[in-house]
């Protein structure tokens, strides 16, 4: 049974293996519909695991527990499916996809999106000009449209082809993994004034970043702090703020809460 | 008896005398062609045995490519059963000598009816020409050939496109095309070549390059698997500065396809780059194999040879044998083959952006056969105007079924 002010996504006693390793022991969250989550943690306490497991990854297996977006068994889904029903996550570090033109590769997963949706494909006239406005918005050149997906591409200009796709994607929810990783200042702003606007848009947001001076500017709901493959605490800003005074070495480990109402 | 006659009679004494490919013949091990009656058919048999397409079909045909300009281009068509013409069709190509594919070229002299001469000019005003060869079989068993030449300082795209499923005949044909480039001293020749042959065709295509001075030729060929398909392509370096870059993209979908390269770098600052693909799968055969040369004097001479291999499915045998044999010391070369799965980080990348496994798989492989494509060509706008996005879509759609 349903209700209309479920969370968007529902996370109860996660539990992910990687090969023989148990990453992710025991995680509980909520992310409500057009809220903004910032999860943090050390590294190697299974942040990207966690991304990468929520998006369906083959190589990343669930042992244990279950996930409801938008009131669907997520896990059920496969990974395309689980991108169509509105789960964007941008990848710490973007693959390259040799001889794919990025125009090509967005055009294809656009249409694919509304195609799944019942939505009549863009024509390339139609999707280029939008393209184009994106990409001017995002600070990312023309030129790189016409290369291969992340081919040659910059740390940042990685980070704004993922803010691009995300863009044009309009997903219900987006995982961001250190989207600010090799981004200089004016991208930082690029991303914080694209999230805020996301928001407004209704786009929900679960942001793993270490840059508190990030953190503040986004404002979070919520900040969770991932300890050994579970959440360890769950605060606001002030969390935040403690971890960046005093770093994750001491910050005490807590016991994983079953929930963490967020 | 007429000469054209005597002529073919000699070939077919002359392959008769040497003997076709040998059985343990090191060049043809990991495929070996059909015994040589399939490729000597019947020189009397009548065109249009069939009326379907594309037995019913024209030979070469020649057509503009878009509204792109033709240049200075003087073409013959010439009947090898005349005495005349046959004369004027062979004259100055290389005879087939004693080379291990040899017998291939014995039986093109005892069976070729008809060739195509091509010579493209320059001069003040005259840019590049854009040309689309299109080849329809005649026979059942047929040997076309192919002679272009292109002038001093002349420049060429060359569409040549051998393709079978557009026809709708079923019947297969068994073809031996011999085609001869010649490059005038800085002339430029970007050769786009589609090879899809029917699934019971057998196909042999030997293509002969010889480079002037300072000349550039580059080859891009997208083929497909067959009951027998060989692509060789054999480039002379010869001529200081001379650059031959060839990009191969071959589709096996459970079918058998060989390309064979051997590159021979006789002058000094030549270069020669072999850069293919082979995607197999069910149980394909796929074979490359790319020789360079590189003989004393050809100094500065670079090289590069880089081969890859994808079984997209089941349990392909996939052969990659790049070989250099060097002999100056004074040269630049690489080679490398590798063999491995579809990337699976694209894959999934895709996946998570909204491709569904086919699209997403179609998507990433497609992409792996440009890159080859761009790679090669020095000119983008080539390829965007030419349309082999299609073909490697085309031959994607065919991999993957």
């Amino acid at each position: 049974m349903t209700r209309p002010n479920d969370p968007l996504l529902q996370v109860r006693g996660l539990r992910v293996d990687v090969g023989e390793r148990h990453v992710l022991r025991s995680i509980d969250f909520d992310i409500a519909e057009g809220g903004l989550t910032v999860l943090m943690g050390a590294n190697g306490s299974g942040k990207s695991t966690l991304g990468l497991a929520l998006a369906g990854h083959p190589r990343y297996r669930i042992a244990g527990g279950r996930v409801c977006f938008a009131r669907s068994d997520l896990l059920a889904l496969d990974a395309t499916a689980r991108a169509r029903a509105g789960l964007f996550v941008s990848v710490q570090a973007p693959p390259d996809i040799p001889g794919v033109k990025t125009s090509l590769f967005l055009r294809s997963a656009v249409n694919a999106v509304r195609a799944a949706r019942g939505e009549p494909e863009l024509d390339a006239y139609d999707f280029l000009g939008g393209l184009r406005a994106q990409a001017t918005a995002l600070g990312l050149p023309e030129s790189l449209l016409n290369r291969p997906v992340n081919d040659g591409f910059s740390g940042g200009e990685r980070k704004r082809n993922e803010l691009l796709q995300l863009a044009l994607l309009q997903p219900r929810l987006a995982l961001l993994d250190e989207i600010d990783s090799g981004l200089d200042v004016d991208g930082m702003r690029v991303v914080v004034d694209f999230v805020r606007a996301q928001r407004a848009r209704g786009t929900a947001f679960l942001v793993i970043t270490h840059y508190l001076q990030m953190i503040e500017a986004l404002a979070p709901d919520a900040v969770l702090r991932l300890y050994e493959g579970c959440i360890a605490e769950a605060g606001g800003l002030a969390l935040a703020r403690r971890i960046a005074q005093h770093g994750f070495a001491h910050s005490a480990p807590a016991r994983a809460p079953e929930t963490v109402p967020v | 008896m007429d000469a054209a006659r005597a002529d073919i009679l000699a070939a077919r004494h002359r392959l008769t005398a040497q003997g076709w490919i040998a059985s343990k013949s090191e060049a043809f091990r990991h495929l070996k062609p059909p015994p040589v009656e399939a490729w000597l058919g019947d020189i009397d048999e009548a065109p249009a045995a069939c009326e379907a397409p594309p037995l019913a079909g024209a030979g070469w045909t020649l057509h503009p490519v878009g509204t792109r300009p033709s240049g200075s281009v003087e073409a013959r068509w010439l009947d090898a059963f005349d005495a005349q013409q046959r004369a004027e069709l062979f004259a100055g190509l290389p005879a087939p000598g004693d080379g291990d594919a040899a017998p291939f070229a014995w039986a093109h002299r005892a069976l070729c009816r008809q060739g195509l001469r091509l010579h493209v000019g320059s001069g003040s005003g005259v840019g590049t020409a854009w040309l689309q060869l299109r080849r329809r079989p005649q026979t059942s068993v047929e040997a076309p050939l192919l002679a272009v030449d292109l002038a001093d300082g002349a420049h060429c795209v060359l569409i040549e496109v051998h393709e079978r499923d557009a026809s709708g005949c079923s019947h297969a044909i068994t073809q031996n095309l011999q085609a001869h480039v010649r490059l005038g001293r800085a002339a430029t020749l970007v050769h786009l070549r589609l090879a899809m042959p029917g699934v019971a065709d057998q196909w042999a295509h030997f293509v002969d390059a010889r480079l002037g001075p300072g000349a550039r030729y580059e080859q891009v060929l997208v083929g497909a698997g067959s009951g027998y398909h060989l692509q060789q392509v054999g480039l002379e370096l010869h001529a200081a500065q001379a650059t031959a870059r060839l990009g191969s993209v071959l589709f096996a979908p459970g079918a058998a396809l060989a390309l064979r390269v051997h590159a021979s770098h006789q002058s000094e600052h030549t270069t020669s780059v072999v850069d293919a693909l082979a995607l197999a799968g069910g149980d394909a055969r796929a074979v490359v194999n790319a020789q360079a040369r590189i003989a004393p004097g050809a100094a500065q001479a670079g090289v590069r040879q880089r081969l890859a291999g994808i079984p997209t499915g089941g349990q392909p045998r996939i052969v990659l044998r790049p070989q250099l044999e060097i002999h100056h010391d004074q040269v630049q070369a690489s080679h490398g083959a590798t063999w491995g799965a579809v990337p699976e980080d694209a894959l999934f990348y895709a996946r998570q952006r909204g491709l569904d496994e086919a699209q997403a798989r179609a998507l990433v492989i497609g992409g792996l056969a440009q890159a080859v494509v761009d790679r090669v060509l020095s000119d983008a706008e080539v390829a965007t105007a030419s349309g082999i996005d299609a073909w490697i879509a085309q031959g994607v759609a065919r991999q993957l079924g």
